[in-house]
């Protein structure tokens, strides 16, 4: 009995760890002095007031919402048909595809960003804005390959040879019985790649430019010139965000497809 | 992708020869001569060896607590406990410690009303601090690889082990281990090669008292404006993280082979 005891004890560590933090980070963010404390000396939520109306953060939070969004739209764009033509043929260079779709998830961001930055900032080709989306894509791009890529293997071709038999060409059996079919997986990648894509840092560090900042970046800006309790505020908007966000995908989907 | 891959290339020529100032190899010398960039080195290899024990030694107990909760939605519940802060927006929660290791902090506070120190310790921008935020970022990594590793395992093996009357250490050392290595190398890689290269938790917990090769790099580039140099880090970082995969791939196929 005593093992097991010892193997609780162990999960609890891990989770306040991982978990602990947050809630401090909720009680801090109450406090009414100007400075990060905890225990809280008292309640107030003019921190969260603040950080609502300060209008470097609603530009950024918009920044980085369309960026999330259309890179995570580009990514199942791009991504459903290499994940299609990969599980389906077998053709020459499939394997070169392979591993240049899974690339970006080996180079760490911090190098990818650094090449991208020397590409396309130095050489001034695109705005700020679409280089940001164009890294921010090639970053998220491999995970929504490889979740549409499960849930294509889960498609037995036989359904499809089902609907060409009975007339379909593969263009309308691909949007009429493939795609509806692979729907889950598609979405979870989109989810999937929003979430990475909006919390993205080291990528977005080197893209973004005077005026036009991500989030984080802003917030990371933020927290050199100002120590107070803003940054909680606006630290428990984002982990009570995504923990809106984790519930629903956990509804919708199961959380076994998100590890 | 051609969008991805050109600049990488682009930028790996660059970091051995340019067109203004010829061969630059050199500056590969100059990284590891130098005091500063060497001593990042190996103090990020160091965090790396660090967390990666650390988060073993906690996350394994912890994967084997998940894998035996019979009850289906308590276990589904846990899942989401792990996978939530990695979903958590990184600045959000590295900077979640600094309520906790602040001046004003929870610790801070609790030294002070139990008398064991007069004046506030610093613990914000210490090795301490980046540890204990990658420790944050990266258990649930370690966790996730160790769960579906133990689930894979036959039931029935650890059992039979046991009616044969071995100990729990031997129980642990013959079955466990061996059986689950594949995962312990797969958790143990995604960790390293994380810590390795993390940037907002060196940034926001380390700052410039405690700087890593990923915040070395970013100061190179946007600070100094040393572009070779930070292109010398970028591959070297690089270089590194293609080092420790290969060898864990070498280790998991010698651990089939057997």
């Amino acid at each position: 009995m005593t093992q097991s005891k010892w193997l609780v004890f162990s999960l609890v560590v891990a989770l306040s760890i991982m978990l602990g933090p947050f809630l401090i980070i909720f009680f801090a963010s109450f406090e009414p002095s100007s400075t990060l404390r905890f225990p809280p000396t008292g309640f107030t939520l003019s921190w969260f007031k603040k950080v609502i109306g300060m209008s470097m953060f609603q530009k950024s939070l918009l920044l980085s919402l369309r960026i999330a969004l259309l890179a995570s739209f580009l990514s199942l764009l791009l991504g459903v048909p290499t994940a299609y033509a990969t599980s389906r043929y077998d053709f020459k260079g499939k394997r070169l595809i392979e591993l240049i779709s899974t690339s970006p998830s080996i180079v760490p961001g911090m190098v990818a960003g650094l090449a991208l930055l020397r590409f396309f900032v130095l050489l001034r080709i695109f705005s700020i804005e679409t280089t940001l989306l164009i890294g921010h894509t090639a970053i998220v791009l491999p995970y929504a390959i490889r979740s549409t890529l499960a849930s294509l293997v889960n498609l037995p071709i036989s359904v499809e040879e089902a609907a060409q038999s009975l007339g379909a060409n593969p263009i309308k059996s691909f949007f009429l019985v493939v795609l509806p079919n692979i729907k889950v997986g598609m979405i979870s990648a989109f989810i999937m790649t929003f979430i990475i894509s909006f919390n993205e840092v080291p990528v977005s560090l080197f893209l973004s430019g005077p005026g036009v900042n991500t989030l984080p970046i802003v917030m990371m800006t933020y927290m050199e010139y100002y120590y107070n309790p803003s940054i909680a505020a606006l630290s428990t908007l984002l982990i009570g965000l995504t923990l809106v966000i984790v519930l629903i995908a956990q509804k919708l989907l199961g959380i076994s497809k998100f590890v | 992708m051609i969008f991805f891959l050109l600049p990488l290339l682009a930028m790996f020529a660059e970091s051995v020869y340019q067109p203004t100032k010829g061969w630059v190899v050199h500056r590969y010398l100059e990284f590891f001569r130098q005091r500063l960039s060497r001593t990042v080195y190996v103090r990020s290899l160091l965090m790396g060896f660090s967390v990666t024990f650390v988060a073993l030694l906690i996350g394994y107990p912890a994967a084997m607590a998940v894998v035996s909760v019979k009850n289906d939605s308590l276990r589904s519940l846990l899942m989401t406990l792990l996978v939530f802060p990695l979903m958590t927006n990184p600045v959000a929660r590295t900077f979640s410690w600094h309520a906790v290791l602040g001046r004003e902090g929870l610790i801070n506070n609790l030294l002070l009303t139990l008398k064991f120190t007069d004046s506030p310790v610093r613990l914000l921008y210490t090795r301490g601090a980046v540890f204990i935020g990658l420790l944050q970022l990266f258990l649930p990594l370690m966790v996730i690889s160790l769960t579906s590793a133990l689930e894979n395992l036959p039931k029935d093996v650890p059992l039979a082990a046991r009616s044969l009357g071995a100990s729990a250490f031997n129980l642990f050392t013959r079955i466990y281990l061996p059986l689950t290595s594949e995962g312990i190398v797969t958790g143990c890689t995604l960790v390293f090669t994380g810590c390795i290269t993390a940037y907002v938790t060196p940034a926001v917990l380390g700052g410039s008292r405690v700087l890593m090769l990923s915040t070395l790099l970013y100061q190179k580039a946007s600070i100094t404006l040393d572009w070779t140099m930070a292109t010398v880090i970028a591959v070297i970082m690089f270089l590194s993280t293609v080092a420790v995969n290969t060898l864990s791939r070498a280790i998991s196929t010698i651990g089939v082979k057997k």
